[in-house]
Order: C-alpha cells, then structure tokens, then sequence
C-alpha cells in the first residue's frame, strides 16, 4: 500500500488464507471442545441431546467445529491480543449458544425456536459450555496466529515494504486522482503496491465549473477538493516534474527550492493533462486570458470588475471606453461557450453597481472557426445555443479564426479588428509539455500514443491516461477516445487494474467506454444537453447540468459548499470585490512568453471540450 | 528461576487477593458458606475454611497480578478486568472444580446457577476489590491523570443530570419511583471519574463502560447495601435479586448516561474553555462522518434483517407497528428496519474508528446491543407504544426473545459496519509514523479494557435467566 506505514498483519486476506484460518480454528474448536465435551459427557449432560440417530455427544462435536471456525476467522493475531482473542471467543460462545442452541438445535429436533426464558434455563448447561469453549478456544487460536507470525516474521527475507512495486502517477487531475483511488482499493485487496502520486497542484480542480468561478457564481475553493483528502492513503508529493528518465525509470521532482529529487518507479502513469496552445499566433499568448486554472478564472474575474471600475467614471475617451467594455471570446466549444455566457451574466449582473455605463455598453463577442458552436453537439442543439446566446446580444463570428492579438484589439482572419480589453483564448489545448520530451510515440496534437490498455507506445512500464494520451478506441476502430473528464476518470481506474494485472502475472484489459453525455451551460438558467442520445435544453437542461454536475463534485463538503453559493446566488448579487491590486494585476494576464514549468493537469480538451 | 519483573506484581496481586478474599470472606461468613470451602480439605469449620479461601483468594490473586502485567492494563482500566475475572473464577471454581473436587455433579445448570448467585456476587466484589487494591498498592502502574475536582463536579453534574432526566421520563410520566436516583446518581457520578480518571475517549466506548458500571452500581447500591443497611445482614438470595432486577434497567441506563454526559462534558468544556488547538479534534465531524453514517444505516439494515427472523417467529413485529398506529406486520417490519437503520447510524457516530479487529467489532456491537435492549426493548418500545417500561422480572423475562435479538442484531451491525470501515478507510495503513503512532495509542486505550467490557456484558446477559427464571 502507499502508506508510509502499514501494519501488515492486518491486511485484508485471500479467500485461500480465509479458508486457513477457519480450518486452523475448527482443529482449534475441536481440540477445546474434547474435555468440554467430555467433561459434560461424563456428568451425563449430553445424554439427551442426541437427533434421531445421531449421538448425544454429536451435536456438540459440531457445535465446538463451527464455533472454532468462526472464532478462527474472527480472531487473529495480534501483538496484545491474548485478551482480546479470549474475549471474542467468548463473545462467539455466547453467540453460537443463541443461534445453535437455542435455534439451530431447536430447528433440527422439529421445534419451533421461542427464545424463551424457559429454553434458555433449558439449555443454560450448554451456555456454561460453550462460553468455556470459546475462551479457551479464542486463547489457543491466538496462540497459535501469534507463534505463526513470529515464525513468519523470523524466516522472511526482506520487509514487506521492500516488496511493494513502486507506482508513480504524475498528475492530480480526474484521470491521476481516479488512478490513486483504484489503487487504494486495489492494496486493500491485497496487491503489493506503493503509490506516490505528483503534482503541483495540491488539488483537483472540477474544471466544468470553473467559468461559474471566473464569473464570480461560485467561490474558488469550492470546486477544488484537496488531493491528500481524496486519496488519504497514498503518498502525495507536491511539486512538478522536470523530466523522465524511462531507461533508469526514474522521474526528477522539483519541489520548491530544493534540488530536484530521483524518485524511482516500477510502473509510471503519466495524467499531466492538456495546457493551452496558442499556434504561435502574434500576441495571443502575452494578451489572451485562458480558463485552464483558479488562478486563470480568478484573474479574469478581477480583470473584468476592474475594467468596469474604470468605464464608470475614469474614462473619457470614447474609444478605450469601447475597449474596455468590450469582451472577445475565442473558441466555440464548451469553455469558449460557457466563458461568454458566464461574463456576460457576471457584467450584467454587477451593472447596477456602475451607474455611468449604460445597459447596453457592454459588448460580447464569440470568434470561432467553424460555422457553428458546440460542434460536439447535435445540429439542433448547436444552432439552439447559438440562438439564445445572439437573443441576448451577444455577438458571432463565426468560420473566421483570430490571427492577431494585442493589449489593444483583437485581429480576425477576414480582417476585422475589434477593439478590446478582454480577450479569453479557449480555443486551443495541447498535452503538458512533460509528455514531449518523452521519445514514445507522439500523435498530431502531441500527445502520448498509447495502445488499447493504456501502455505508452515504445515506453517501457509507461502508462497514459486522460488528455495527454492519445487511447485507441478498439470499438471504433481505433478511432481515439475524446479527450473529456468522464473518459479521464475511467482510464484511471482501467490503468490502476491494467498494472496490478501486468504484477500479477495477467494480461490488461482495453479501455472501453462510451460516451455517457454532454452538457454545457449557457448561462442564466439555461444549458443545452445530450445524454445517451436525448437532447435537453432551456431550464431542464440546466437543471440537468446543475444536478450532474453537483453530484460529480468530489467530496460531500464541496457538494455543500456550492449548493450553498448556488442558494446564495438567488437571493443576493455578484459580488464585486477585487481581490487583486488595481491596475497592474487585473488588467494582464501576466502570462510568461513560452510555458516555464511543466503542465498543470488539466483537463479541458482542444477547442474547448471540456466535458 | 522466577522473573523480578514478575515476581512483583505476583506478591503485589496476591496481597491484593487477600484484600479481596477478606471482603468476599465476610461476605461468606455473613452468608454462612465458609464450611462449604471447608470441605475441600474433608473439614466442616469455618475457621479452616476461611483459611483456605484466603489461601484460594491470595493464589488466584497472584494470578491476577500476573494478568494485569502481562497484558500491560492501565490503572483506570483493572476495575472492569477485576470483576470479569472474579466472574470467571465463578465459572471456573464453584460451578465446576469445587463440585469435580467434591466428586459431585457440574454445577452449570441454571437451578445450581441461582443457588449460587450468592457466590457470583461474592467473586464479583472480591474481583472489583482485588482490581482496587492492586492499583493502590502498584502506584507505578501506567494510567492517565488523576481526577481534579473539576472532574469531580462533572460525574456529579452527570449523575445528575441522568437522574434528572429518568425521574422526568419514567417517575413523572409513567409512575415509577425513581426519587431515590437523584442519590444514587450523585454517588455513582461522583464516583465515576475517581475510578476511571478524566481521560478522553470516544462516546461509543464510553456508553459501554457506563453500561458495565451501572451493573457494578447495582450490585452494591441496588443488590447489597439495602439489606445491609436494614437488615444488618446481606442478603444475595435469587429472590433478593430478582426483586432488585426492577431497578437494574435504571441502574444500567443512569450508568450509561453518566459515562455519555461526562464524556460529552468534557468534550464541551475543552470546546469553550481549551485555547489550544492541539488538544483539540483534528478530524472535524463531516469529514468523514457523512461515508460513516452510510454504513451505520447499511450495518444496521442488515442487523435489522437478522433480528426480523426473531421477531418474526415470536409475533412482535405487531407490537413495533404500534409505534405508528398501525397493527399489520409489514408496517410492523418497515418500522422496524427503520429503526435498525437509525441505531445503524447512531452506532457509527459513537463508534467511529474504534474497531480495530473482527473480534472489536462483534464486541462493541454486541455490547451496544444490549444496552439497546434495555434502552429500547424494555424501556422506550413499551413507553412509545402506550404501556409502561417493563421494568421489572416479569417483563424482562417476556422480553427474553428481544434480548436475543438485540444480541444477534449488536454482532451483525459491528461485524458488518467493521468490514465496511475496513473496506473504505482502514485504520492499519497510514501515511506516516506519527500517525501510525496516534493510532496504535489510540488501539491500545480503546483494546485496554474492551475485552472485559465486552465479557461484562456477556456476563450480565447470561446472568440475566438466572435472575428472573423459575
């Protein structure tokens, strides 16, 4: 197991070794159970206790038999467990004096068990008995356990902890979190297993509902659940991983200031997740805000109470005023749908506290390359998203791509330029930049191709999962699986099986799934969704999506804690505190030319496919 | 050659064996029984036979002080072990050596049982008075801190408040006499932190060893004081007791409810007054508290199921659909599952985290099983439907079939509720050493005295026929 300690005696035994244990208890049973028996034999107490042909000593020969061998299952050893042994033998007697004496006996002489007083000062004798054959029987199987285990322990090798095969998972998002969790059950069933998961991120960031954060719907901590909360057993180090060396099979771990960490592995599974990828277009990437973490949603939250902070009164100029207020969104998939719903709700929602700009200032406006939003949708359901958004005012452009960004406008391939403050990129992603310097093989989009089962191609003991993988769909013909959280989630667990099967000797099984839904928000009260092929839209969908996703929410806590802000939500606004520094921090991204630290695991999928 | 490190708490346990053995002997010399010992060295004076209990008394103790090392008990803890062990030496001595010695028939049939009851007490205060002695003379055993009189004003506030809160329950609204608690929950709060310190520890446990502690209240105040007092004399005759079983349900749950009170007392003032947040939880309740209740709810479901079949067969499931106005069996069932379940997740809040084994788990259920017995069976279920508690030998021996099944439905709620804990969150695997270290504290605190609290209750529910039959 991934714990730093663990009292292997404990573990959760095999049925072979559960069998042991009650077969040693019913020898145990019987060897207490023949001077019991005797003794009462020999004062003449089982002399009428025979059924039918059986003799009178019969039944309590079967009794003592099946009562040593719950009590062997039931008590094992342990360092002070004399008393304890003792007493659960006991406890087993008087049990066993209920169910066979008083109903089993019953049962079988034809009778109907009463449970009585009266049949139980009947068979008080045996009460007697078998709470005296269970001490001793408790005692002697205690002592038997306890001398195995000594001998155990004198005779092996190594310590168990030298044993365990060291899995390192990289990566704290839905498919590296999902992984831990299998793994923590997989040790509890006994595979021999020492997990340490990395990340740099101490917490899994439930990503469907970022945009609310970025909007100011729903605090920041409350879509996060901590890593060391979810997987309580696993070793969890915090920090980011430099590189992989696949031959000495070792990862380097930077963990703040110290020097980078060896950390060796015998099975690696790599769930770094997608960063964004701008396409080496001009200025996109100095002056787009993305939507990949908390920090990206809370700074453009603040960027955006900042800029109408400075449209109310500061600004004269009729031109930046437009910039100010205006918000281009890029990508027309899930995030860049949800982004311009979402600042749309958020600048609307916050207006009546910015009396010197008009209701009709604020101008949004989507830029996506295609010739409809929400491509991973129906038709239908696409073209209805696009309708209740344009009712709103909310701008398109759409088969255009952005070609150029700056701190003062955005550029659009058919020439248009737009004059804006606020521009949000979601319209591309790659995998973490880890996964290429990795010599496996390497699909388009530069992520890790794996085969059916999870394995990195021309990696040795190389895992991958989630939107750094490229999963061939056997289903589909290979076709690759969707890079989306519900698919993460189970490739972790299938990756998690796959390497305690490859330990024990066993083939790994192909990840198969299919997709369950998709849904995305479109603002206030309203969402599109399609689910197993029915197609939801308007309140119910956003119904839908609110309860889906409140239960998708890891931990019962954050379920509370959103509920709450969602409850909160109706009867109060937006709040429009800034919670950075005015001006410098709200009005840039602040985002370094070229990535200087390996991917967050994230896990929304290129053009916005988050779901 | 003999061990020092055994040598000392042999001599100590032997000297605390004659403490008790010189209880146990007045007690026979009051009841007249010391020729019976007598006539194991074929002698009918009570002069020899005194001599040769103090003999037995001083060898068994040793025996005693032997266990108490061996198993590393701690101070606050020997008590319980004291009375599990005189009651073993009742099984072992009287009911069968003494009667093999005298070449006579076993004495474990249940009319042999109640002519010895006198000699169950008798074990039980020189087990409880050999545990006391040995503490006192072994001041350098380990244990927790000493009462303060702050601790003090907490049982008493405690055995108060239980009090108070029976008398308005049962005095006031169903017309039994329970003036006499107030008193009785005074001494008994009072003398709840001198015997088993302020230290900490969970609910759950606690409940139990309230549970052991009012049989112990019992015995004294309700079983052998009264006659004393009136009589000059003791008087542990069977009908004696079975007289005095009207108030043992009182005394069990007033127990019960001190060690819970004081416990959650405790918990309180630590919560206002303790600025340290150290001393304070470090897991809050909804952490883990939410999967904890789940499995309460499922464990007890399937107790529930198990303790059907009892119910089933005896035709009670009418008298629980009482409880909503209903007659049918199946409404009967379903209320009857329901408060399965509640129990279920009642058991989980108190025991969270405190099985540590199989065995623990059967051990905690059973024993929270029959205080629900005697909470719910014979007290709240009669209240609830109309009647009265059935507080006395009569109605506890009707209620034989439900103690059945509070027991079977304690062992299939601990078992499975384990099993579930074990599956989700075992306590075994930790993330570190200090952790592994808190925890193995923690195991040894709650195992210190669990397996006597269990062999109490086991005690006292097989003593239960001996009471009340015939």
């Amino acid at each position: 197991m991934s714990g730093a300690a663990n009292f292997g005696s404990q573990s959760r035994r095999e049925l072979p070794a559960r069998m042991g244990l009650a077969g040693w208890g019913a020898a145990a049973g019987l060897v207490t159970g023949l001077p019991v028996g005797a003794l009462m034999g020999y004062q003449g107490m089982l002399a009428d206790r025979g059924i039918g042909a059986i003799p009178g000593w019969g039944p309590f020969v079967l009794y003592a038999t099946a009562a040593g061998a719950a009590i062997g299952l039931v008590v094992a050893y342990r360092p002070r467990g004399l008393a304890v042994a003792a007493s659960g033998g006991v406890l087993i007697g008087l049990l066993g004096w209920l169910f066979f004496w008083l109903t089993l006996d019953r049962v079988l002489r034809g009778q109907t068990p009463t449970w009585s007083i009266l049949a139980a000062a009947e068979a008080y004798p045996e009460l007697v008995a078998d709470l005296l054959h269970g001490g001793l029987t408790g005692a002697v199987v205690h002592g038997l356990f306890s001398r195995r285990a000594r001998r155990s322990r004198s005779e092996s090798a190594p310590p168990e902890s030298e044993q365990l095969a060291r899995v390192v998972i990289v990566g704290g998002g839905f498919g590296g979190l999902s992984a831990a969790k299998r793994f923590e059950r997989l040790a509890l069933r006994g595979a021999a297993i020492d997990v340490t998961l990395i990340s740099d991120s101490n917490f899994l960031l439930f990503t469907p509902m970022l945009a609310e954060v970025a909007s100011g719907a729903l605090e920041p901590s409350h879509i996060s659940a901590p890593v060391r909360a979810a997987v309580v057993h696993t070793r969890f180090r915090h920090g980011a991983v430099e590189d992989i060396d696949t031959d000495g099979r070792t990862v380097s771990l930077i963990a703040g200031s110290a020097p980078a960490e060896r950390i060796p592995y015998d099975h690696l599974v790599l769930a770094v997740g997608s960063v964004p990828h701008f396409l080496d277009l001009p200025g996109v990437q100095a002056h787009g805000y993305t939507l990949k973490d908390l920090n990206d949603a809370i700074l453009l939250r603040n960027h955006v109470i900042g800029l109408l902070e400075r449209a109310d009164h500061m600004e004269p100029d009729p031109r930046e005023r437009e910039r100010l207020l205006t918000f281009v969104v890029a990508g027309g998939g899930f995030a860049g749908a949800e982004a311009v719903a979402e600042l749309f709700d958020l600048t609307h929602g916050v207006l009546h506290y910015f009396p010197g700009i008009g209701p009709d200032e604020p101008r949004f406006v989507l830029v996506h390359s295609r010739d409809r939003i929400l491509p991973e949708l129906s038709a239908e359901l696409g073209a209805y998203a696009l309708g209740r958004l344009r009712a709103r005012g909310i701008e398109f452009r759409l088969g255009v791509r952005v070609a150029e960004a700056s701190a003062q406008d955005v550029l659009l391939s058919d020439g248009e330029r737009i004059p804006t403050r606020t521009f949000v990129w979601t319209a591309g992603n790659r995998p973490g930049p880890l996964v290429a310097t990795l010599d496996g093989e390497h699909a388009g989009n530069g992520a890790l191709v794996t085969d059916s089962a999870l394995r990195a191609a021309r990696l040795e003991r190389v895992w991958a999962v989630g939107d750094c993988a490229q999963i061939p769909d056997v289903d589909l013909d290979g076709v690759p699986f969707p890079p989306t959280a519900q698919h993460a989630l189970r490739q972790g667990k299938v990756v998690a099986d796959n390497i305690a099967a490859v330990l024990g000797g066993r083939t790994p099984a192909a990840f198969r799934f299919r997709t369950l839904g998709l849904l995305v928000a479109l603002g206030h009260r309203t969402a599109a969704a399609e689910i197993r092929g029915h197609r939801f839209s308007g309140l119910a969908a956003w119904l839908l999506w609110r309860g889906i996703y409140l239960a998708k929410l890891p931990g019962i806590e954050k379920r509370l804690r959103v509920l709450l802000d969602w409850v909160l939500d109706l009867a109060f606004p937006r709040d429009i505190v800034l919670t950075t520094r005015y001006p410098t921090e709200s009005t840039t991204p602040a985002r370094p030319a070229a990535p200087a630290r390996p991917a967050r695991p994230t896990r929304s999928a290129p053009d916005g496919q988050s779901r | 050659m003999t061990s020092p490190s055994l040598v000392r708490p042999a001599a100590a346990g032997a000297a605390a064996g004659m403490a008790g053995g010189a209880v146990f002997g007045a007690a026979m010399a009051s009841l007249g029984t010391l020729p019976t010992v007598a006539s194991i060295v074929r002698s009918d004076s009570v002069a020899v036979g005194l001599a040769v209990h103090m003999g037995i008394a001083a060898t068994v103790g040793a025996g005693f002080g032997l266990f108490v090392a061996n198993q590393h008990v701690r101070r606050s803890e020997t008590l319980f072990w004291g009375l599990i062990y005189g009651g073993f030496w009742w099984f072992l001595g009287p009911l069968t050596m003494l009667p093999l010695v005298l070449g006579k028939p076993l004495a474990w049939d249940l009319a042999n049982a109640q002519a010895l009851l006198p000699s169950l007490i008798g074990h039980l205060f020189y087990g409880a008075t050999t545990a006391l002695v040995f503490v006192a003379l072994r001041r350098d055993t380990g244990g927790g801190p000493r009462p303060r009189l702050g601790t003090a004003l907490r049982g008493v506030a405690a055995g108060l408040t239980v009090a108070a809160l029976l008398y308005l329950g049962f005095d006031r609204m169903a017309g039994i006499p329970l003036g006499w608690l107030f008193l009785v929950g005074t001494l008994a709060g009072l003398g709840y932190p001198l015997l088993f310190g302020p230290r900490r520890e969970g609910s759950g446990p606690a409940a139990i060893r309230g549970t052991a502690y009012g049989f112990l209240c019992w015995i004294v105040a309700g079983l052998t004081l009264p006659p004393l007092l009136r009589d000059g004399a003791l008087n542990w005759s069977r009908e004696a007791a079975a007289s005095a079983v009207d108030r043992l349900p009182a005394y069990l749950l007033l127990g019960a409810g001190i060690a819970l009170v004081f416990t959650w007392l405790g918990g309180l003032a630590r919560w206002l007054l303790v600025d340290d947040v150290r001393m304070l939880r470090v897991e809050s309740p909804g952490a883990r508290g939410l999967r904890a209740t789940g499995h309460g709810a499922l464990a007890g479901l399937t107790g529930g199921l198990v303790f059907s079949v009892v119910m089933v067969l005896v035709d009670a499931l009418p008298q629980v659909a009482r409880l909503v106005g209903a007659q049918a069996p199946g409404a009967g069932l379903v209320v009857h599952l329901v408060i399965a379940q509640i129990i279920g997740v009642s058991y989980a809040v108190l025991f969270r985290r405190r099985s540590f084994d199989l065995a623990s788990g059967i051990g905690w259920g059973v024993s929270y099983g029959f205080l629900w017995w005697v909470l719910g069976g014979l007290t709240l279920l009669p209240v609830l439907a109309g009647g009265e508690p059935q507080w006395n030998a009569a109605g506890v021996a009707a209620a034989f079939p439900s103690l059945v099944g509070h027991l079977a439905y304690g062992a299939a709620l601990g078992a499975v509720y384990y099993q579930l804990e074990a599956r989700a969150n075992p306590w075994w695997i930790t993330r570190s050493e200090f952790e592994a270290e808190r925890i193995v504290a923690l195991r040894d605190q709650t195992l210190g005295s669990a397996p006597a609290l269990w062999g109490l209750t086991a005690l006292i529910a097989l003593t239960i026929p001996v009471l009340i039959s015939g």
